[in-house]
């Protein structure tokens, strides 16, 4: 009987010390990520029968387990990859609407500047301090410009180094939560137990894995997990791992895209693959606010520098010479896609700065037509040939042919901000003066035809006008206008399609059409007389002077015209108030991310604070086990040493 | 309720940490006088912003154009006045000549002294602005405007009117060409003077010459209160344009005031509110610290 209460005593004293360590690994590991308390299953042996009933045999252990609750542990995973995914959108938006933030560094003072000194100019404009002035603040805002998109290419640059650190992660938890797989299978295989720590482990390496993109997980067979990651692509099963990699994008070298590696091919993942964690905050935050900033202070770059030019090529410089170009921008950039077949070749440029818009054009070559897409809005026009104008944007094929499916990319404003440049820095090209043409309608006109808009083309400075270029209004032809010399053919524009007649040949008259002649355009509109005439011809030094500040004036005053496209409008913008709807922009989108990453991380802190609730160690409770295990460790040892006296009982009984 | 000890950490610094970002941005608020540090913060407000200040620095750079136009219409009104006087003693030497009791000596002296007043009126016609620019040239300031010859003088500027923007929806004219001031209304006051110091120091001998010089001194007599009325007409145009200039300087700073007072509903901050905020917040970090530093000390493993 000795023997017995002997032996449960011992098994009530192992229990003890079990709950004692189980305990102390709980206090140990309060405070490791990931851990999830343990708790003694502890139960009665199986009791003896002696005839006259069960005899308890003291306590046994079966088994250490985890408190873990996986709906809750899928619900961390879920929210985490959600609040991760705002959290480095909303960082990286931040940074944007920090900068743009500064009102002294914004564009806004640097414009004002250039156009104040314009408008003193006009007031002087023979001044040669004066002309100093406007070309140091022309360069001023060039800087301005620059700097801004420099600080987003930065931006940009980041967001490519985040990305590719990001797969790097994500592989290594990759191989890590494979290797765990194998380790935790052979472990259940072989001793039946689950071994808790290393299953808290994998569980942590799947929460820092959805932190940088969606994860899902499904469990398999003996205790492995399979990994999903972003729109369910396969990372880990059981012991094998595919890997994430970056690779630049086809149609834009500058931009790292994230890509599925299998043995035999890289696909280059889109946006919708890839939701969730840092990486998908990344992606999207690029494709929907970054592209989208840069190519606004583009287009304001584009539209205030093409604009200005056009103005100032209409004016005479100093030396009476037709005014150039002030500012350099650049070519729109066109991409072919690295997977094209055909060899054909697209070349863009800009025709109508104040139509440019912020988007970027996808043009396509599907059944022998090119469908331009303006991406911005989806908004798809299909021609049948090129070269054709997109909101101001030209498109024509230079060489090759095109294959089906052949696909290319036009940013019309993505790097104007970073590359323009001053054109020319002698103060005496300024062109303030006159106009470099002068309209005249026949003295004996007697119809209500006019002329307006006359406009000097950029080619102007390089094929000037050299003597008049008259019109003559035919009424019995019928409706026709003569050019007289007739030396140049004669294109006319009319609702978006264009007529090009050969040199000589009579013009038809249409009210309100833009007529082009070698490098210059003019609208005649009204109802001209048989026999009017409309003249154009060059300025001479007879109608100028150093006083001349017509074209000044004009150009001080473009700051006050609206010449920056919106798109789905008719309407433009001043750069000015295109540029506040910019910072505005940004703005509500970072305000909306900051709600939107908060409320997500409470979220967050609430489902992890109920698998805390659950899972996590509470220190007073561990104490109050302490205590628990260390009396019923300290009731053992006094049953043994009662089996003990027992036992001397009945071995003194033979010594009395 | 079980409470893991994590948690109780965890929540206990989150808040901590929550309270300081408040008062970050307050700090921010009142160091900088703004009710927003970032555009996020009021976007709408934000953009506004940008607006009225460019408004604002459009309306400035008006008003630097109107100090230009201004000086240039000032100069112009007292050269104007300069020349007003000149004509208006050459006119009364004028009507003096008429005197019959003047001897052809007399007359002779008269004429010497229009002589005088001619080139004195040609050299104030090429009077230069304080840049250096013929002001009656048109655009061809580069150049003297008259130059004297036989006849008068000859006209080698152009007709051309330098316009300023001087408000947003005004372009004025501040520049007279020279022929409009000297040579307009048929009466070319060069060749007026010039005519009447040929007639003065033509002696009058007999009846023919008599009849000539009565003739002829009508005729410049005519021609010179016609050239005066011209220039006095020049003058009360720019006296009006110097008047609109002030009322165009009034309602511009009008316009300052109002973009200053909207820019300060935009953006400007309520310093009550901010620094009761600040302090009310103060108070509450205070007894976060010492409630989290209390309940944290709360520990079963202190009594065993």
């Amino acid at each position: 009987m000795a023997s017995n209460i002997l032996s449960i005593g011992s098994s009530a004293l192992n229990a003890a010390q079990i709950g004692l360590s189980t305990t102390g690994h709980n206090i140990a590991n309060a405070s490791t990520p990931g851990y999830n308390r343990q708790v003694v299953v502890q139960a009665a042996a199986q009791a003896q029968n002696f005839g006259y009933g069960f005899v308890g045999q003291g306590a046994e252990v079966t088994g250490v387990q985890r408190v873990y609750n996986e709906i809750l542990a899928k619900q961390v995973v879920s929210t985490q990859s959600a609040s991760s995914a705002y959290d480095a959108y909303s960082a990286q938006l931040n940074t944007i609407d920090n900068m743009l933030s500064d009102t002294t560094a914004g564009l806004n003072p640097a414009m004002s500047d250039f156009f104040g000194s314009l408008q003193e100019l006009a007031s002087k404009p023979s001044d040669i301090p004066t002309r100093q002035t406007v070309l140091a603040d022309a360069q001023a805002l060039i800087n301005r410009f620059n700097s801004i998109d420099g600080r987003l290419n930065e931006i940009r640059e980041g967001v490519n180094t985040q990305l590719s650190n990001s797969v790097g992660v994500v592989n290594t938890y990759a191989k890590q939560i494979a290797s765990l797989n194998d380790i935790i299978e052979k472990s259940i295989s072989t001793t039946g137990n689950t071994p808790n720590d290393l299953m808290d482990q994998r569980d942590q390496l799947i929460t820092e894995l959805s932190k940088q993109i969606k994860t899902t997980v499904v469990s398999q067979g003996q205790g492995s997990y399979n990994v999903f990651v972003g729109n369910g692509l396969p990372l880990v099963v059981g012991k094998d791992t595919y890997n994430l990699t970056t690779a630049t994008s086809p149609t834009d070298p500058t931009r790292v895209e994230v890509a599925y590696q299998t043995t035999s091919k890289t696909t280059i993942l889109g946006a919708s693959s890839l939701a969730g964690g840092t990486i998908g905050g990344l992606i999207q935050f690029r494709n929907e606010s970054l592209d989208q900033v840069q190519n606004q202070i583009g287009q304001i770059a584009v539209a205030l520098a093409g604009t200005f030019n056009q103005q100032h090529m209409q004016g005479l410089d100093k030396n009476g010479n037709p005014g150039g170009a002030l500012f350099n921008i650049p070519a729109p950039v066109t991409t072919s896609s690295s997977e094209n077949t055909g060899s054909g070749v697209l070349t863009t440029s800009i025709v109508d700065p104040s139509a440019i818009t912020s988007s970027d054009y996808r043009v396509q070559y599907v059944g022998g037509n090119y469908l331009v897409t303006r991406v911005s809005d989806q908004n798809v026009q299909t021609f049948s040939s090129l070269p054709q104008t997109v909101d101001g944007l030209s498109i024509s094929q230079v060489s090759g042919t095109m294959n089906n499916n052949d696909d290319f990319l036009i940013s019309p404003t993505k790097n104007a901000a970073s590359t323009m440049t001053l054109a020319f820095k002698d103060v005496n090209k300024l062109a303030v003066g006159g106009s470099v043409l002068n309209s005249a309608a026949g003295a004996g006109n007697t119809g209500s035809g006019s002329m307006s808009a006359l406009t000097a083309s950029s080619t102007y400075t390089s094929s000037p006008l050299t003597g008049t270029l008259s019109f003559t209004y035919n009424s019995g032809l019928p409706n026709t206008l003569t050019l007289a010399p007739s030396t140049l053919p004669v294109t006319v524009t009319y609702g978006g399609i264009s007529t090009t007649y050969p040199a000589g040949s009579p013009v038809t008259y249409t009210s309100g059409a833009t007529v082009a002649v070698g490098s210059i355009s003019l609208v005649l509109s009204g109802t001209p007389a048989n026999g009017d005439t409309f003249s154009v011809s060059p300025t001479t030094s007879a109608n100028t002077g150093p006083s001349d500040n017509r074209n000044g004036l004009l150009l001080a005053n473009l700051q006050s015209g609206n010449n920056v496209a919106m798109i789905g409008s008719n309407t433009k913008n001043s750069y000015a108030t295109a540029f506040s709807q910019m910072v505005s922009g940004v703005g509500s989108k970072a305000r909306e991310l900051n709600v939107t990453s908060q409320a997500e991380a409470k979220a967050l802190d609430s489902v992890k604070a109920s698998m805390e609730a659950e899972s996590g160690v509470n220190l007073d409770e561990e104490a109050t086990n302490l205590i628990r295990y260390q009396q019923a460790y300290q009731a053992a040892g006094k049953m043994m040493q009662i089996a003990s006296d027992l036992f001397n009982v009945l071995l003194n009984l033979g010594s009395n | 309720m079980r409470i893991s000890t994590n948690t109780i950490y965890q929540s206990g610094i989150s808040k901590i940490t929550n309270l300081q970002a408040d008062q970050t941005r307050l700090q921010g608020q009142i160091s900088t006088g703004k009710r927003f540090v970032t555009p996020s913060d009021d976007p709408v407000a934000a953009a506004r912003v940008l607006e009225v200040s460019h408004n604002k620095d459009l309306n400035n750079s008006y008003a630097d154009v109107r100090k230009t136009a201004q000086t240039n219409l000032e100069t112009l009104e007292s050269s104007l006045g300069n020349i007003t006087n000149l004509l208006v003693s050459a006119q009364s030497t004028l009507v003096a000549a008429g005197n019959g009791a003047y001897s052809n000596a007399e007359r002779s002296n008269l004429g010497k002294e229009l002589k005088n007043s001619l080139d004195a009126l040609v050299s104030m016609a090429n009077a230069k602005d304080a840049y250096g620019n013929y002001m009656y040239a048109g655009f061809k300031s580069d150049a003297p405007a008259f130059v004297a010859n036989a006849t008068g003088a000859s006209y080698s500027g152009d007709s051309n009117v330098q316009l300023l923007q001087v408000d947003a929806q005004r372009q004025m004219e501040v520049s007279v060409p020279g022929d409009a001031v000297f040579q307009a209304g048929g009466a070319d006051v060069f060749a007026t003077l010039t005519n009447v110091v040929n007639l003065l120091n033509t002696p009058i001998t007999n009846a023919a010459t008599q009849a000539a010089f009565t003739s002829g001194l009508a005729t410049a007599i005519d021609g010179m209160k016609t050239s005066v009325d011209n220039v006095l007409n020049v003058r009360a145009s720019i006296g009006a344009k110097l008047n609109e200039l002030d009322s165009l300087n009034l309602a511009g700073q009008d316009r300052d005031l109002q973009y200053d007072k909207t820019l300060s509903n935009l953006q400007d901050l309520d310093y009550a509110a901010a620094v009761s905020d600040l302090s009310k917040n103060q108070t509450i970090m205070d007894a976060a610290q010492k409630s989290f530093v209390a309940t944290t000390k709360l520990s079963l493993f202190n009594f065993i």
